[in-house]
Parts: structure tokens; C-alpha cells; sequence
């Protein structure tokens, strides 16, 4: 069974999904409280209103958010207990869960189990403390002060208290300790108060403060962490078992076998969590992972997207649980400017203008002819939705669905073939073989895109599949022909156009030969400041206008040939209760899962 | 004796440690950059050169050697540059206990089914068994390992539930609950063990038994059974042993693909991680470790000659 998209929800629920979005976005973005009062804002909690409204003007609020789930999650509520075993795909072991170093969806999905922060939004958008019984904001939008839980324990009976939520804030701030300090680059100071208040001062209003600075699942920097017990333990066994406040302790972590979690009996809501036991076990390749699910070893899948050839062999299978619904990323093939034969040494020009260069007619060429059906077919088995530009449906408000048909990217071989002869190379003839660098995980599906390239243009592709630190080393210096790579996570537009589309990008050739190449795989001003305007427009309309705007030209002077946004799939036995406040996508939180 | 073996034990030492230099050198000239790729998302140049200088990677190739081999010498391996940074012995410690367990497993099993099928084969020589047990072998060689694993894994876990599909449990936990997690991986690595002991047996019996000795000892009489077992197979054992103690070595430093499709965190993974990681502490220290293996594994087969040829002795 399948949750419902966006296109597949009722008249009435697609009413109810835009009126809510309307008044999300309906605010004054000069007000420091975005259009809320100081009780609204204020805890023990928040309305759902107030939650959409916060994440709307952070600029986090996705469509997907507020879907209502479908039938299929387990409404049954099963006896307490029993012992869950789950598999994590495509990984072969959870190097750490710190939280100052995680990094990775693999990980925080369990720590999401383990830790907690100061604040909560659950699936239906209400936000509620997670270690706070209430805060208060000032006037103006830059100082909280959090009232926090009283009577609550770290997971080795050490009283959870303002010291600790000081001790995490110092050393999430400390960029040799956390790799995720820049988070917190907004907050000036946290203050104690007395063992239960602290109090936040910000440089300026931020909407998404709540919502995911300080959000258990979303906000690293601020997942509170036991100083005793670091203090202690020391960094590589903290890393290892890590000691929080979250409803599952962990009792047992051997790198490359598994993360065993107990039930943590003195958690500060006594009806959760319902299961005994969770078992994580690592499993990197898909045939013994699906053979897990098959013989009953796992229950649950977890970790890293899942193997798109199990989809349909799980969907077939009557007692499995198939969960699916659009993921929030992208993948693209990228090409290299500086190659000779597809050469553009300056994209700020008009695409007319471009046109006219034999470099940009090839890489049009290219983007034309990449059939993004077939692609999903045969290398996705049908999962995921055709890409046109980083954004991506996930993010709802933001993304541009008309751009399939308005990009020039758009599939059209004929036009494909006429660009590559008009280029000097009809049907391939003279044009060199290309080297498609890609990892080992990625060979079938970067041989899929080699096949339909070589189908529609006769060029020649070799796909070189190498290790993650080289292929990482070879990007950023720029010594490749095409890469197949992508993103995950992007909820917010600057999770991608930011990351991805500007000339300072993190991505964009940082260890390149400046001397040589201007610029990394993409350059273009005014995509530039469009993205830089948007990243700091408070006005959620025009933010929406800016975005796509910036796609929109990425898209049509072909930063990269946009190839796919994959989806997030959840699957599970049907013993297996998930309830719907569970599913949120990307996570996997067990505090309310039960097993008949 | 004594003097052999100290003379050999050195020499082991010695060839550790040109492995151990080799691939310190080797790990640090191949491409790939472990820091960038760990934080690869962060996109921090700063962070990147601050935790490289923490670790050391900044300082050129020979005093990070020196240092590294001062510590081991001390029994310090260092620690995994990677995410908790945990200490490398701890991760070999947890590492080896799983591969001797497959590896001992499958030992067993090569052995019980090669050495009668290798006798079978070579006392039946051209008849309807010694083609069976020739032919079984070759099979047992072509197959890959991987793709039989994958194939119990299919019936014997996902279909009939008879065993589990992945994972290890310590002997700690029960005998049964450890070794019905090993079977299928040890019958995985086994086949193809058992056919090339089993090839071997036959072989080197049919060299035995066309010696001049067992004629003679034919013709006085013996039994079958005696001829065999008291005259043949002591006599067809030195290259056997010889086999079967560089296979074990093989299996001692991790049947890498068949723990990883069972997910079995053993040397073999831990070491093939470490390298696509560019782990480097933990790969020298797992290198060290299957380099100790080898020797070591080499040195007792050669100590099993004497025993069982009297007529070789080791002295000055």
C-alpha cells in the first residue's frame, strides 16, 4: 500500500491543504513575531496554526508536512513489550552517535530514539516541549526563555538540568568539537537563569528557531547531551553509546554488528516507549537485507534509501507494509564545463546567446536526450518523479511542477541530435568517449543513463565507478567528464539551490586550479543573487518567486542535466504497529511502535 | 628445535614489519582523501584542516611512520579517524572472535567432507565415485562464494526458516543461538576449501600409492584399511597440511564478501571498510594482525612437519 501524493488527494483535503497554506503564509514579514502574538507563541505548547506559521516564515513549511496519512499505518494499539529488530540498508556500520559529529540520516535516525532537545514538533504539526514544560518570548522576537521538565533523567540517573543544556550549547558552538556550530551562529548567548530556566538571545527574530534549532529530530546542535557522562565515558565511547534523555537507552553498540536499545524506564512520559527491545543491525547489500525481511530476522528497514529493486518484491509480499511517498532531494548528471568538446567558459549570457556555442549545444544535447522515464524505469523500477532542477516536491510551496514542460531541458531527441550535429558530432561521429565517474553503489544506474545517452546521441560512455574519497577528491578538483550525484534532506530551498547552484557553493569545484577554471561546474550572476535574496526574504511569496526564478535559469542553462528526485520508503512487517505520529519521512521513531 | 623456531619467530617479526611499513606508505600515496570525504557535507575547508592537524595527517609521511611505529610497539594501534574514534585493538578484539568463529567452523566442515571424499576419490581411482567426488569439487570451486551465500541465505533462512539469514551471536549467549548464526557463512566458505583439500588428498595419494613401498607392503598382505590409513595418507599429508594451512591463514584474515553478505563484522569487513575509508590506523592495525596470521599459520604447519614425518628435523 501506497501513501498519497499531492495528486492523489481528494477536492475537499486539497481545499483544506491550500487554505491552511494560505493562512500560513498570510503575514506581515516585517513582523518580528511573523503575524503571531506573544501567547501563541509561547509553550507549553503550540498550535498547529502558530507551528505552520513559524515553519512557513523559516521557510521549512513542505506541502508533505501537512499530508494527511493514509490508512495502512497500525491504528491498532497492541500490547505493550516485545523485542523489534530492524535492518539499516546500505550501510555497514554507525560510526558514531554524537550528536556534535553525526552527519548522517543513519545516524540521527536512532539517535531521534536516544536523545532529545528542547523542543518537539510532532506529524500533526503541534509543537511541544521535548525537555521544556513552557517558554516565553520577548517582545521582539530575541530572547526564549525555556522553563525546562522538571524530574527528568539522563539515561544514567544523572537529573537533567540548565547546566547541561548550557554545557551542550558550549560545545555545539565550539567548531573543533561540533560540525554543526554554524547552526547556532544566530544565538549570542544562553544563560542560566536558575536549574530549570535558561534563557536564549538571539542577533535577530528567527522563525525557525523552534521549529528546528532547537527541534529533537531536525536540530543537531542543540540535542542536549549528559556532561557527566561525556566527561566520563570520553568522546569515542560517548560516540559509540551515547547517554540522553530520550525514551530508548542504548546498552550495547559494536561497530559493524549493531545498536541494542532498552526501554529507559524512568522516561519523563511513562506511556512510551511501548517496545522492550530495538535491535539495530547494519546490512549493506540489498539481497541479504531483503532475506532478512523475507526469514524474519528485521521487521523494520531503516537507514539509507532502500534498494529500489525490492520495492515491488516487498509491495508483493502480503505480509509486508510497504509506506511510500515523494523524498526530499535530488540526483543529476553533472557535466564538466572545462571539458574541450563541451566547453562553456561563461554562462552569464542569455540561453539564446549560449545557444550559440558548440560547448552549451552539447550539453543541451545531452539534457534533451536523457529520457527521464525510461531512466526511472529501468533504474529506479518506476520509483521516484522526473527532475528538472533541485527543487523538489518535497518541499510543496517552492516547487515548480510546470517546469517539466518549460525547461529546456525537457525530453526531445530529435532536437537532441540536431544540436549535436549543428555542434560538429551527428549522431556521435567524432565526439570523444566520456568518462562518467560515479561510486560502486551507483554503477547500474550511471550504466542505465550511459545506455540511454549512447541510444539517443551515439556517444560513447564509460562508467568509472570508484571508491567515496576518491570520487569526492576527483569532484572537487574538477578531474571528471560527467559525475552522477546528488542530494537527500533537502526540505528547505537552501538545502539544494545554496549547497549546489552558486558559484561559492560547497560543492562547485572547491579545490579546483582557480587559474584554470574560473569557476566549478556552473556559474551564473544572476542565479547568484536571486539565490542569495531568497535565502534571506521574509515574504514567503516573494521568497517562492525568487526560487523559482533561480531554478528555473539552472534549469534551462543546464547546471547539471536534473535526472531524478528519488523517493522515501518505509516498509515493515505487518506485525509491526506504526502508528501515524511515527511517520515522519526520513526518520523512524520507535516510542510509540507496538508488535502484535 | 628451539633455535628453528626462535630463528623463525624473528623472521616473522621481520616480515611483519616490511608489511606493515609497506602498507603505511602505500595507504598514504593511493588517491582519496578520508577527511574530505567524512566531511563532505559540512563543505567547512576550516574544519577539515583543523581536525587533519588533530589527527596528525598534516605532518609528513615519515613522522607520522615514526610515531605510528613507536606506539605499536607499545601495543597502542592508535585510533579510527572515523566518527567515535574508537580505538583500533578494541575494534580487532571485536573483530577477530567473529572470524575465527567462521573460519574454525568452516575448517571443520572442508575437512570432514574432503578427506573422505579425497581418499574415495583416489582409492577408487577411474571409477563411478572417483568422477563423482572430481566432479562435485569442481563445482564446489566454480561456484562463488558470495552467490552460494546468497543462495542458503534464500532457501534455508527466507523460505524454510530454518536458520537465520545475517548476523553473529558470541558463544556468550548460548552454543546454539552462536552456531546456527555460522552455519550457512561457514558452509558458504567451506565448499570451496573442502574441494581444492579434497583435489589435493586425491592427488597426493596417488603419488603414495604407486610408491614401491606400498606395493611391497600390498604384497605382504595388509589390509585395505591398513594400507591406507598407517602407510598412505601419513605419507600424503606433507602437502596437504601444507595446503590446508595457507587455506586457513586465507580464512583467518576474513572471507571478506561472505561477512559482508551476512553482515558479519569480522577482520576481513573491518579491513575492506578500513581501505574504502582510508582508515588508516585501522587498516595497519588489521594488516598487522592477518600479516601475523600468515606467518604464524605458516610457522606451525612447518612445526606439523616433524610430527608427522619423523624423518624431518629442525636444528642448527
Amino acid at each position: 500500500m501506497t501513501n498519497k501524493t499531492l495528486d492523489e488527494l481528494s477536492l475537499a483535503q486539497r481545499a483544506e491543504l491550500e487554505k491552511e497554506l494560505g493562512e500560513a503564509y498570510d503575514f506581515d514579514p516585517k513582523d518580528p513575531m511573523f503575524g503571531l502574538s506573544k501567547d501563541e507563541l509561547s509553550g507549553p505548547d503550540m498550535s498547529r496554526r502558530a507551528v505552520l506559521r513559524l515553519m512557513a516564515a523559516g521557510g521549512t513549511l513542505t506541502a508533505m508536512n501537512m499530508l494527511p496519512l493514509a490508512a495502512g499505518f497500525g491504528d491498532v494499539q497492541a500490547a505493550s513489550g516485545g523485542v523489534l529488530t530492524c535492518g539499516w540498508s546500505g550501510v555497514g556500520q554507525i560510526v558514531t552517535l554524537d550528536p556534535a559529529r553525526i552527519d548522517q540520516v543513519v545516524q540521527f535516525q536512532i539517535t531521534s530514539n536516544v536523545l532529545s532537545g528542547l523542543m518537539h514538533i510532532n506529524p500533526d504539526l503541534v509543537g511541544e516541549g521535548d525537555l521544556t514544560e513552557s517558554w516565553e518570548v520577548n517582545g521582539d522576537g530575541t530572547e526564549y526563555l525555556f522553563t525546562l521538565r522538571k524530574g527528568v533523567t539522563f539515561h544514567n540517573g544523572d537529573k537533567f538540568d540548565a547546566d547541561d543544556v548550557l554545557f551542550t550549547y558550549n560545545r555545539s558552538k565550539d567548531s573543533t568539537k561540533s560540525i554543526h556550530s554554524r547552526v547556532l551562529n544566530n544565538v549570542n548567548s544562553v544563560e542560566k537563569v536558575n536549574d530549570l530556566q535558561v534563557r536564549f538571545k538571539l542577533a535577530k527574530p528567527q522563525a525557525s528557531f523552534l521549529t528546528k534549532t532547537l527541534e529533537r529530530s531536525s536540530g543537531r546542535a542543540m540535542t542536549i547531551v549528559s556532561r557527566n557522562a561525556l566527561e566520563k565515558m570520553g568522546t569515542a565511547q560517548f560516540g559509540l553509546t551515547p547517554v540522553g534523555t530520550g525514551p530508548f537507552k542504548i546498552v550495547e553498540h559494536q561497530l559493524g554488528q549493531g545498536v541494542v536499545m532498552e526501554k529507559f524506564e524512568n522516561y519523563y512520559d511513562p506511556s512510551r516507549p511501548k517496545l522492550d527491545k530495538v535491535i539495530i543491525k547494519p546490512i549493506s547489500d540489498p539481497e541479504p537485507l531483503a532475506a532478512a525481511m523475507e526469514s524474519g530476522d528485521i521487521q523494520l528497514i531503516g537507514g539509507n534509501p532502500l534498494a529500489p529493486e525490492l520495492i515491488d518484491r516487498f509491495t508483493a509480499n502480503p505480509d509486508m507494509v510497504v509506506n511510500e511517498v515523494t523524498g526530499p532531494g535530488f540526483q543529476s548528471i553533472w557535466i564538466n564545463p572545462w571539458h574541450e568538446h563541451m566547453k562553456v567558459a561563461d554562462f552569464n549570457k542569455p540561453v539564446s546567446e549560449l545557444m550559440k556555442e558548440k560547448g552549451f549545444m552539447v550539453r543541451l544535447a545531452f539534457a534533451k536526450a536523457m529520457d527521464r522515464e525510461r531512466y526511472l524505469k529501468l533504474a529506479q523500477f518506476g520509483h521516484g518523479t522526473p527532475a528538472f532542477g533541485t527543487i523538489n516536491p518535497a518541499m510543496g510551496f517552492y516547487y515548480d511542477k510546470g517546469l517539466e514542460k518549460t525547461s529546456t531541458q525537457t525530453f526531445d531527441v530529435k532536437e537532441a541530435q540536431r544540436l549535436m550535429a549543428e555542434a560538429g558530432y551527428p549522431g556521435g561521429k567524432g565526439f570523444p568517449e566520456l568518462r562518467l565517474a560515479t561510486t560502486p553503489s551507483g554503477r547500474r544506474e550511471s550504466t542505465v543513463v550511459a545506455d540511454i545517452l549512447r541510444k539517443n546521441l551515439g556517444v560513447k560512455i564509460q562508467v568509472e565507478a570508484k571508491e567515496w574519497s576518491v570520487n569526492v577528491e576527483e569532484f572537487d578538483s574538477m578531474r571528471w567528464d560527467l559525475r552522477r550525484s546528488g542530494s537527500g534532506g533537502d526540505f528547505d530551498p537552501d538545502d539544494a539551490i545554496v549547497d549546489w547552484m552558486q558559484t561559492e557553493s560547497k560543492f562547485n569545484g572547491r579545490k579546483r586550479d582557480k587559474s584554470k577554471m574560473p569557476f566549478g561546474y556552473f556559474s551564473d550572476r544572476e542565479a547568484d543573487d536571486l539565490i542569495s535574496q531568497q535565502s534571506t526574504e521574509a515574504d514567503p511569496v516573494k521568497r517562492k518567486a525568487l526560487v523559482q526564478k533561480a531554478n528555473k535559469i539552472t534549469s534551462d542553462k543546464v547546471a547539471s542535466i536534473f535526472l531524478f528526485h528519488p523517493a522515501d520508503i518505509l516498509v515493515y512487517h505487518k506485525r509491526v504497529n506504526f502508528p501515524k505520529q511515527s511517520r515522519i519521512p526520513g526518520l523512524v521513531d520507535l516510542d510509540r511502535v507496538t508488535m502484535s | 628445535m628451539y633455535q628453528y623456531l626462535i630463528r623463525r619467530t624473528f623472521g616473522a617479526l621481520v616480515v611483519m614489519f616490511a608489511v606493515a611499513t609497506l602498507v603505511f606508505i602505500m595507504l598514504r600515496l593511493v588517491p582519496g582523501d578520508p577527511i574530505a570525504a567524512m566531511l563532505y557535507d559540512v563543505g567547512d575547508p576550516a574544519a577539515i584542516e583543523e581536525i587533519r592537524r588533530n589527527l596528525g595527517l598534516d605532518r609528513p609521511i615519515y613522522v607520522q611512520y615514526g610515531i605510528w611505529l613507536g606506539n605499536a610497539l607499545q601495543g597502542d594501534f592508535g585510533n579510527s579517524i572515523y566518527g567515535s574514534r574508537v580505538e583500533v585493538s578494541r575494534l580487532l578484539l571485536e573483530a577477530l572472535p567473529r572470524t575465527l568463529s567462521i573460519a574454525s567452523i568452516s575448517f571443520v566442515v572442508a575437512i570432514v567432507i574432503a578427506i573422505p571424499a579425497g581418499l574415495i576419490a583416489a582409492t577408487r581411482r577411474n571409477t563411478g565415485a572417483d568422477y563423482a567426488v572430481t566432479l562435485i569439487a569442481f563445482i564446489g570451486l566454480s561456484m562463488p562464494d558470495f552467490w552460494l551465500a546468497i543462495l542458503l541465505i534464500i532457501v534455508f533462512a527466507a523460505n524454510l526458516h530454518w536458520l537465520p539469514a545475517i548476523g553473529y551471536v558470541p558463544l556468550s549467549e548460548g552454543f546454539w543461538p552462536w552456531f546456527s548464526h555460522l552455519i550457512l557463512p561457514s558452509i558458504a566458505v567451506g565448499t570451496a576449501f573442502s574441494a581444492i583439500v579434497a583435489r589435493m588428498i586425491r592427488s597426493s595419494m596417488l603419488e603414495v600409492l604407486n610408491m614401491d613401498y606400498m606395493r611391497v607392503a600390498r604384497s605382504k598382505g595388509l589390509s585395505e584399511m591398513t594400507l591406507v590409513w598407517s602407510h598412505a595418507f601419513p605419507n600424503a599429508l606433507i602437502p596437504v597440511v601444507t595446503v590446508i594451512g595457507i587455506a586457513f591463514a586465507l580464512l583467518m584474515s576474513g572471507a571478506v564478501v561472505v561477512e559482508n553478505v551476512f553482515a558479519i563484522k569480522g577482520l576481513g569487513r573491518l579491513l575492506i571498510q578500513g581501505i574504502l575509508n582510508r582508515d588508516y590506523p585501522v587498516v595497519q592495525g588489521a594488516i598487522l594482525v592477518v600479516s601475523a596470521i600468515f606467518v604464524f599459520s605458516n610457522l606451525l604447519v612447518d612445526v606439523l612437519y616433524s610430527f608427522i614425518d619423523p624423518r624431518i628435523r629442525y636444528g642448527s
